[in-house]
């Protein structure tokens, strides 16, 4: 009956060439933009090489001070100091990294410039990342304490810096700014769209120009608390902010005196919103979080109505096959059965059109260089979920009219 | 005519509210891209004001040096000027073109208040980035006064404190101790480049004496990366502990096009194929009530009415139908340069506005013409015939 209901459906759609078309368009196109939308977040926001531990990390990334009406405001990252003093001290997390926010220089290499990221590390930032290392090791403890003049490199900075000669770059000098350093380690690379970690360039925060000296509590580095285990984030959270309630107030920055503190451990994505969100007021907020949620519902909604127009109107066309099958014999329930059938075949067929095409889209925006080393993914769940919401539309418009003409008298629906 | 069209509609506004509704959201979303885009080409339409070819960006950060930073940075500005290779250099603040930095303040004239951008820069600046001067000159060493500092405004700033006065010479106030005196007025300086709004600016005087990080160089068309080593190993040599990042500024303007280009054509993507979508469907509906409606078509040929007729009576309906749904999207649209939504200018929205109502009105009619043309050509006989 099933492999039935599925014939007639594909012979229905093969009857209108083009109205299959305009319904299936409908259905993959949203599919895909959906789809490519939520790949990139989840590119964004979610836990992916070489934060592989975000999902149980939390990051230190700005200190804010403010006065109670948050009228004069003054932020930026940590200062080193600060952090070893306030994050390192935690006894809750497994590790603490701090590096520094990205900076940039440049190279030259036989008339060639090479423009650098450049991240100052401590040691603890190679057990926190899970960096894949491509040549050599990372730089430990004594490194840093010795003050070497080494540096770990990206696949692609070996490849521009040493033009691809095939030799192991281990040991090898790279300068910058007319200092020499020793390559101790090559890792692979990873996309720009992970600030925290992203650069070309890693160098032990004793190296020269890295500013881990300044005093005060801003500075040029943030902080990632890795914790054991997902649960223990709030103690890890709690512990923090009672290091932080210690610190005397106020602080007193270039002869002005601000007598709040904000510092946040926060989760990825939290501390993103956070940033976001924080210095517009509350009118502000609500207009933008209102356009943007109009915004959303139309470009989602315009795709639904289209579809629900569509079957809708092609519901007559199909009055006539109803009257006949009524007038054999068929119960309301049978005819229910093959408008769901046929429904939720085409939205699969729809919904295989659009995997087919967000995998290409991904893998274009993938291999384009748009964003280097970029890795996005099709989210299973996701498309899962907007499968659904596609059914729910085509069977609300193309189930209940059918079912309602199903209802009909013979003698009507076989007049129309 | 109208009225009959109304009434046919109106008697079926059942099937129709959907058709309404669908013309009205496509109504929406192409109002919020076109808004966007206007926007944005309202912008890029106006000149940038400078030259940015051959004008490199030095950046110096002094890291933990903190001793006569000010006798080092002339020393480094001797050094630079001493190149044959180097045109002209000028020490900025932060904020030099297409960089992310920002700097804004507000400046009082005659109890006229205004917030601007502010620029701290040297007396080489207009040389370097060939900034022309409408009024007065740039500032020089001269005008250095225990009373006040020189300063150069854009014609924003003219505009929006000097109505009809002459600016130059005039002292305009940023705080009770702090006065400047306009010595210059600049045309336009869109530093975040083309696609940035000409905000009123000032520019202020960078003394001598003063410290600030960085150094625009222009170079001459041609000098290379050899050169720049040379250049970065020199001054690093000079100061042994700052740190030295060169950029150029025709690479910083096309990462900052990016940023907004970027969206807009994501926006731009996604609408073209919602668009599309929305024109076959409504296509496909109207294909299909028009079939329908084949015998009242033989009926109105039979009676006289020509081709051109029937094709006007269809397109009438979809018309009238499209208006339906633009005044409620007008409704809505409207709401925009009434509550100067994000401060915007309201010219952008009401190009916005008919620009979506003549894109709406050309769908419709194309989605429309097909079906009623091939319609309009049935021959009566056959039409009625068919019942």
């Amino acid at each position: 009956m099933l492999l039935n209901y599925i014939k007639i459906a594909w012979k229905v759609l093969l009857r209108h060439p083009f109205y299959t078309f305009i319904t299936l368009f409908g259905i993959s196109l949203t599919l895909t933009v959906l789809m490519v939308l939520t790949s990139f977040l989840d590119h964004i926001f979610g836990t992916h090489y070489p934060e592989n531990k975000r999902f149980r990390s939390l990051y230190i990334t700005s200190v804010t001070y403010t006065d109670s009406s948050r009228t004069t405001r003054s932020q930026g990252p940590a200062s080193f100091r600060f952090l070893t003093q306030y994050a390192k001290s935690l006894k809750t997390p497994e590790r603490v990294a701090i590096s520094s926010m990205f900076g940039y220089t440049n190279a030259y290499v036989n008339g060639k410039r090479i423009k650098l990221n450049t991240k100052y590390t401590d040691a603890d930032f190679w057990y926190v990342m899970d960096f894949e290392f491509l040549e050599g090791k990372p730089y430990n403890q004594q490194n840093i304490d010795n003050g070497d003049h080494v540096i770990v490199i990206t696949d692609a900075l070996r490849k521009q810096y040493f033009e691809d000669d095939g030799k192991p770059v281990i040991g090898r000098n790279v300068e910058i700014e007319s200092i020499h350093y020793k390559v101790i380690g090559v890792v692979k690379g990873s996309p720009a769209t992970r600030i925290y970690t992203y650069s070309d360039v890693y160098f032990p925060y004793t190296a020269p120009k890295s500013n881990y000296q300044s005093a005060g509590l801003r500075g040029n580095y943030i902080g990632i608390v890795l914790a054991r285990n997902e649960s223990d984030l709030p103690a890890i959270q709690k512990e923090f902010d009672s290091g932080i309630r210690k610190i005397p107030l106020p602080i007193v920055d270039f002869e002005q005196k601000y007598p709040v503190l904000i510092v946040q451990a926060d989760k990825y994505l939290d501390h993103f919103l956070n940033a976001l969100l924080r210095d517009d007021s509350l009118k502000n907020r609500f207009i933008f979080y209102s356009i943007a949620g109009f915004v959303l519902l139309m470009f989602m909604g315009l795709p639904a109505i289209n579809l629900i127009n569509v079957n809708v109107s092609r519901i007559l066309e199909r009055a006539s096959e109803i009257g006949v099958r009524k007038a054999f014999g068929a119960p309301s329930k049978a005819l229910l059965w093959q408008f769901i059938i046929e429904n939720v075949f085409i939205t699969f067929l729809g919904g295989f059109f659009a995997l087919g095409l967000s995998f290409a889209i991904i893998q274009i925006i993938n291999a384009s260089g748009w964003i280097a080393y970029a890795d996005l993914t099709i989210n299973v769940s996701v498309f899962l979920v907007s499968m659904l919401v596609c059914l729910f539309f085509g069977l609300l418009s193309g189930v209940l009219p059918a079912f309602r003409m199903s209802r009909l008298r013979i003698a009507e629906a076989l007049k129309v | 005519m109208l009225r009959h069209l109304f009434k046919l509609i109106w008697n079926k506004k059942g099937a129709h509210s959907l058709l309404i509704i669908e013309i009205w959201a496509s109504f929406m979303v192409l109002f919020g891209v076109l808004s966007l885009i206007a926007f944005n080409l309202n912008n890029y339409l106006e000149p940038i004001g400078f030259e940015y070819k051959d004008v490199w960006v030095l950046d110096l950060s002094t890291n933990q040096d903190t001793v006569n930073l000010p006798e080092k940075s002339l020393r480094i500005m001797q050094r630079i000027r001493s190149y044959p290779e180097v045109i002209s250099a000028s020490r900025t603040s932060a904020n030099t073109p297409f960089s992310a930095n920002q700097m804004s303040n507000s400046s009082t004239y005659n109890k006229v208040s205004v917030s601007h951008d502010f620029y701290v820069t040297d007396e080489d600046f207009s040389k370097t980035l060939d900034l022309p001067l409408r009024k007065g000159r740039w500032y020089e060493e001269s005008d250095i006064s225990a009373r006040f500092i020189p300063i150069v405004i854009n014609k924003k700033m003219e505009d929006k404190l000097f109505a009809n006065e002459n600016p130059l010479g005039k002292l305009i106030k940023e705080n009770d101790t702090l006065s400047y005196k306009i010595v210059g007025v600049v045309d336009k300086y869109k530093a975040k480049g083309e696609f940035m709004t000409d905000n009123p600016a000032l520019f202020k005087m960078l003394k001598k004496e003063d410290w600030d990080r960085n150094v625009l160089i222009k170079v001459k068309p041609g000098t290379d990366a050899n050169f720049e080593a040379r250049l970065v190993k020199d001054i690093a040599a000079m100061t042994d502990q700052w740190g030295i990042e060169v950029s150029y500024l025709s690479e910083s303007r096309k990462n900052r096009q990016n940023l907004t280009v970027i969206p807009v054509v994501i926006f731009l993507v996604i609408c073209g194929f919602l668009l599309t979508n929305v024109a076959l469907g409504l296509f496909g509906i109207l294909n299909l009530n028009i079939a329908k409606r084949k015998n009242e078509i033989g009926l109105r040929r039979a009676m006289g009415a020509t081709e051109g007729n029937v094709t006007t009576q269809f397109l009438g309906e979809i018309w009238v139908l499209a208006t339906f749904s633009l005044i409620i999207g007008l409704i809505f649209a409207v709401q925009f340069p009434l509550m100067h939504v994000f401060d915007l200018n309201s010219e952008i929205y009401i190009t916005a506005i008919l620009a979506s109502i003549t894109v709406i009105y050309i769908i419709v009619t194309l989605c429309a013409w097909l079906p009623s043309r091939q319609a309009s050509l049935i021959h009566p006989a056959l039409a009625l015939h068919e019942d």
